[in-house]
């Protein structure tokens, strides 16, 4: 295994939102437009990063009853490290994804690499893996976001397409979110079983 | 690696006292930026809704009625304020928007500061009411106000005029605070 493909299985094979189906409330709460959508899958992806490093340099030192309190504080550290980072230096940013930062504690995705992943294998290949499942998810959060910010607003990353007048509502809201969602994981799997 | 009360006991700690150095740390480093970027984000507020001034309204800000007032001065004579107003009665709940209004009372521009409104309807407040030479704008004006659905001059947002009552409520409460405060001075 090498860390490569671990990155490019993180994209694909275990794609957080197209395959395993973690971390649907930031999925849907944050992709009413491609840049919230990014910028969301990027704080995920530098916590994971650090996150998934940090349990595996500690995975030998760990007791095992204690584990999951152990990856919950290594995880929750690295969010709020962020979390004052992004109010310090980008506070648009901050202000635009608001409560799902300090939420990305509580993120599925974390969670899971940390000990389905990092706490069995070195610091390297973690890190790989932080970056790939980081990247899968960036890169789903900002599909749907590109998705539901087009149809409802006739906008792409906030260039305008077609007139605002004319986009179907629907998509901006918790609904469209659902639809454009279950749209793009029968696509994303059809894609991948051809 | 083995469970026993020592070893966990000991890993935890050494946990969380690394963990808590380490916030301390960055919080040392980002607690002054964040106050700058809060308060830059403030003054440019004022800026935008305020007429030309060359004081610091930030600094010498009252409370009227509850509402906090950012007085406005140019060359020592007092050109306008801005109010920081709320509804709680916006489709999500509070709205907070910032008034801006010159001395003769009309409103010069506003900020909406916080909402949970509605993306694509309520949350269009912020562009929708400053267009002039339209029925919705409210720029200009020095009388409460009230939207066409109530009877009123000023046409709400389509699909939103739960939103739009409450903003037309802030900027009410608004004129009246500022009413006051001119009266005061």
């Amino acid at each position: 295994m090498n860390a490569l493909q671990v990155i490019v299985d993180g994209i694909v094979k275990r794609n957080p939102t197209f395959v395993l189906i973690l971390g649907m409330c930031p999925t849907l709460g944050t992709t009413s437009s491609a840049l919230t959508g990014m910028s969301m899958g990027l704080a995920t992806m530098a916590v994971l990063i650090c996150s998934n490093a940090a349990v595996s340099a500690i995975r030998n030192v760990v007791p095992d009853k204690v584990r999951i309190p152990v990856f919950i504080t290594v995880i929750a550290s690295f969010v709020t490290i962020l979390q004052m980072v992004m109010q310090a230096w980008a506070p648009a940013l901050y202000s635009s994804l608001g409560i799902f930062i300090p939420l990305i504690v509580v993120n599925c995705i974390l969670l899971g690499r940390a000990e389905a992943f990092a706490s069995r294998n070195s610091v390297l290949l973690s890190a790989a893996d932080g970056i790939g499942i980081g990247a899968g998810f960036t890169l789903a959060l900002t599909a749907i976001g590109l998705t539901r910010e087009f149809l409802g607003t006739g906008a792409v990353f906030g260039a305008q397409i077609f007139d605002g007048r004319y986009g179907a509502l629907l998509f901006i809201l918790a609904p469209g979110a659902f639809i454009v969602l279950g749209l793009l994981i029968a696509l994303f799997n059809y894609i991948k079983k051809r | 690696m083995k469970s026993n009360l020592k070893t966990m006991t000991i890993s935890l700690t050494v946990l969380t006292v690394l963990a808590g150095a380490a916030l301390g740390i960055v919080n040392f480093f980002t607690a002054d930026p964040i106050a700058e970027a809060q308060l830059k984000a403030k003054k440019e507020a004022l800026a935008a809704v305020l007429p030309q001034f060359d004081n610091d309204p930030y600094e010498q800000c009252t409370t009227v009625e509850g509402l906090s007032v950012y007085p406005a001065a140019s060359e020592g004579q007092a050109v306008g304020a801005a109010v920081e107003s709320f509804s709680d009665n916006g489709f999500g709940g509070r709205v907070t928007i910032l008034f801006g209004f010159d001395i003769a009372g009309r409103a010069k521009g506003y900020s909406v500061l916080s909402h949970s409104e509605t993306p694509g309807l309520g949350a269009n407040m912020q562009t929708w009411f400053d267009d002039e030479g339209t029925s919705h704008n409210v720029i200009g004006t020095s009388v409460p106000l009230k939207v066409k659905a109530d009877g009123g001059e000023i046409d709400a947002m389509a699909g939103a005029t739960i939103s739009s009552r409450a903003f037309v409520e802030a900027l009410n409460k608004a004129r009246s605070v500022f009413e006051k405060f001119t009266a005061q001075q």
